[in-house]
């Protein structure tokens, strides 16, 4: 009963979470939005698994989806911030030969 | 972003974990989730993170595009060769039982080098995949 209400409460936060990164004024409401989607995600992947009981099967997932999460984060603020995935610095695009 | 030193000292601790979250979906895939696929995706995305982070020049001398090309052909030829060796074993293409006396073992041992195989060539084909489209601006 309890892990149903969590994985409801989970549901409504990611929902919310969604609104604010569809509605974003900034990029950076955008960015927290997708990045606490991505957490909210981790933990109802975890919640789930509990539910289930087989959680050592979805915690696996959810760790996974953790680390995934890290990189996507770190890549679309790169995006948004360079307007390139590849180079190290901003200026470097003018500085290689 | 190599002038961000919480992003820096993150990622150098995060890679070393997924890399080791890799070989544990790959080789794990038997019982829990996971499999070739899945951990070619992760361990490649460990690759990923580190040219996100330090540029695709410094992550193509890490993993040289020459380098990529042979182990993509390397985990090709794991895959394709446990199907040949079952095949001259007297069995059908990527039949395991023959591997081994017992032909249970024979599936874990096939399974096994097929999944590996498999994790190899997606790994270095997403590599490949990120730089080619990433660091156009590399090419000379």
């Amino acid at each position: 009963m309890t892990l149903n209400i969590a994985v409801l409460a989970l549901l409504a936060t990611m929902g919310l979470a969604l609104i604010r990164a569809v509605k974003g004024p900034t990029v950076y409401d955008r960015i927290l939005a997708s990045n606490a989607f991505s957490t909210k995600t981790v933990l109802l992947i975890s919640v789930l698994g509990f539910v289930t009981g087989e959680a050592e099967l979805y915690l696996d997932i959810a760790l996974m989806y953790a680390l995934i999460g890290f990189i996507s984060t770190v890549a679309v603020l790169k995006v948004s911030e360079f307007g390139d995935l590849g180079q190290p610095r901003p200026d470097s695009l003018e500085e290689s030969p | 972003m190599r002038d961000n030193p919480v992003l820096r000292v993150v990622t150098k601790i995060a890679i070393p974990l997924i890399l080791l979250f890799a070989l544990y979906v790959q080789f794990h895939g038997d019982y829990g989730p996971g499999g070739g696929f899945q951990a070619g995706v992760i361990f490649a995305a460990a690759f990923i993170l580190y040219a996100l982070v330090f540029g695709t020049r410094a992550a193509r001398t890490v993993v040289p595009p020459a380098v990529l090309r042979t182990v993509t052909a390397l985990g090709l030829i794991l895959f394709a060769g446990v199907g040949t060796v079952s095949q001259l074993l007297g069995s059908q293409f990527l039949d395991y039982d023959a591997l081994a006396d017992n032909p249970l073992h024979g599936q874990h041992i096939g399974i096994f080098l097929v999944e590996l195989g498999v994790g190899i060539t997606v790994a270095a084909v997403m590599i490949t995949l990120f730089l080619a489209f990433a660091g156009r601006q590399d090419e000379p």
